[in-house]
């Protein structure tokens, strides 16, 4: 089986894999503003919870959601002390991980 | 005003000044790699909240959705930024294209063409946008608008009825306190170019300090509260700034025209309030907004507390009068990519979408703010200015709210030799013009 060391590598991928810019990724959120994007599914296997914790999905759904704005460039605090000071209310969770 | 007519004293009117120009100073500011994205987002964000709020308003039966939510022949409201496809845009990638057509060597000063189209893009997607009201020539890229519409069989969107933000609220001016008390606009100086003639400058100096003249004359400058100088004050060569390492002699040159500029200043600095915004051709930061030029450039000058470097574009409220105003680069911007009869035309679009510089970043340099789009005009200003046009050129426009503004294009002192003159009690405008030239 694809040892550890492969599944190390495809970590480092999903983590470093962004994909929301500003310009159109219509397969990232539809339509409305509060929907959070479908969980990434690699390899067939749901080994997210393996690698990720519940914090980790938090802030990874915090990241996808375009009603934030685009997430490169920008640290995690900083968009979301933006998304706060714009009124979107951005889940208090992402603020404490 | 006392006027002393024994020994001739007048003393010169004064007004409270306000400086409003925090929002444009990007001291505070650290840049961490982020792109231009972020102030898009920012604009976008900070047009909508206040687009959605003029809806219910506008067209109260409709919905409002996002791009990606359009259905085919449904009626909506979407609210977007506009951008504008253009043909003859110029491109850097064009100098890397193998194949070199027979291109015109001399770029054209304007890149409108009547093949392009506007897209109504958002966080979820953009949208071709049809229609016969809407006119390419007459937006840019990079303003925030609501359209109303419904998307067509061929995915566009056909759009029936548009909505600009509208000029903002204005605070009332305060009724006329019956003192006259002018304000003088200058740009284009100049100062070490060797097409603009110093006893120009040197005579409009001279006559708002109240040095020439008979006392009717001098009363007259004595009504004059504030100057401002809207950039490109001084000119650089550009032969000396092709990088190479400049000897000795070379060194002086470059700092010659400087030296000039603050020899004069002082002098307008040691009896009335001067500011002095940086233009393109002052050495100052290249992206907007331009931030005060040195006070290490004015050693003179400096020293005086009427003396005030502000940044470009400058905000600043002398009694009670709110003041807004651009060096021009926005104004020259959008001259290059839209289409109007003149730049008062420009201008009052400009109040219209509420933004000094809808280009921004796109063809106009601009700082990568993240969280916030100094453009964007809160309040409605009394006067909006432009600096470094070809001519003098005004006109007052009215908003529906009953907000009322004076429009300035204060032309190039160099060229012209005019300055602006500007009533605070009527908010009036004439033309200062100085001449040296003695046709018999």
């Amino acid at each position: 089986m694809a040892s550890t060391g492969v599944k190390g590598f495809f970590r480092e991928k999903k983590k470093g894999k962004p994909g929301a810019t500003k310009k159109s990724n219509k397969s990232a959120s539809c339509g409305s503003d509060v929907v959070q994007p479908p969980a990434l599914i690699s390899h067939a296997t749901l080994d997210l919870q393996e690698e990720y914790d519940e914090k980790e999905e938090v802030l990874r759904q915090f990241d996808m959601n375009m009603a934030y704005g685009p997430c490169i460039g920008i640290s995690r605090l900083e968009r979301w002390e933006r998304a706060n000071k714009f009124g979107l209310n951005p889940p208090a969770q992402v603020e404490i991980c | 005003m006392e006027v002393d007519s024994e020994n001739g004293l007048l003393q010169r009117k004064q007004a409270t000044y306000q400086s409003l120009d925090e929002t444009f100073l990007i001291a505070k500011e650290t840049y961490k790699g982020q792109q231009y994205s972020q102030i898009y987002f920012a604009r976008l964000h900070l047009m909508r909240t206040m687009l959605y709020s003029l809806l219910p308003t506008w067209k109260p039966h409709l919905p409002s959705c996002t791009v990606l939510g359009l259905e085919q022949g449904k009626e909506c409201v979407i609210v977007g930024t506009l951008y504008k496809h253009m043909k003859l845009k110029p491109s850097v990638l064009d100098e890397y294209s193998k194949e070199r057509s027979a291109s015109p060597l001399v770029q054209p000063c304007n890149f409108l063409h009547s093949d392009d189209y506007l897209v109504l893009e958002d966080e979820s997607g953009r949208v071709k946008l049809r229609g016969a009201l809407l006119l390419p020539s007459i937006y840019v890229t990079g303003i925030v608008v609501a359209l109303h519409g419904k998307e067509t069989g061929a995915g566009d969107f056909e759009v029936e009825d548009l909505l600009e933000a509208g000029l903002p609220h204005q605070i009332d001016r305060p009724l006329n306190s019956g003192e006259d008390k002018f304000v003088v606009f200058v740009s284009g100086l100049s100062v070490g170019s060797t097409s603009a003639n110093p006893l120009h400058f040197q005579l409009f100096v001279d006559h708002i300090t109240g040095h020439l003249g008979d006392e009717k004359e001098q009363g007259m400058a004595a009504q004059i509260v504030q100057v401002v100088i809207a950039g490109n004050s001084v000119e650089i060569g550009r032969g000396l700034l092709n990088g190479q390492n400049l000897g000795s002699k070379d060194q002086s040159k470059l700092s010659e025209p400087i030296k000039e500029l603050d020899i004069l200043m002082s002098q307008i600095a040691a009896g009335i309030p001067v500011d002095i915004m940086p233009g393109e051709a002052d050495p100052a930061n290249f992206a907007l907004p331009q931030q005060p030029l040195h006070r290490c450039l004015f050693p003179g000058s400096a020293a005086f507390n009427t003396f005030r470097s502000c940044t470009n574009p400058h905000s600043f409220e002398l009694d009670d009068v709110r003041f807004l105003g651009t060096s021009g680069q926005n104004i020259d911007d959008l001259a290059k990519y839209s289409d109007a009869t003149c730049k008062l035309e420009f201008l009052e679009r400009t109040l219209r979408w509420r933004h000094i510089a809808p280009t921004a970043p796109n063809t106009l340099g601009c700082y990568p703010f993240t969280d916030r789009d100094p453009f964007f005009i809160e309040m409605c200003p009394h006067v909006y200015f432009v600096g470094n046009q070809e001519k003098f050129d005004t006109s007052v426009i009215k908003g529906s709210d009953g907000q009322v503004v004076r429009l300035v294009c204060i032309p190039k002192f160099a060229e012209t030799g005019t300055a602006v003159m500007l009533n605070l009690r009527n908010l009036e405008c004439h033309a200062l013009t100085f001449g040296s030239q003695f046709d018999s």
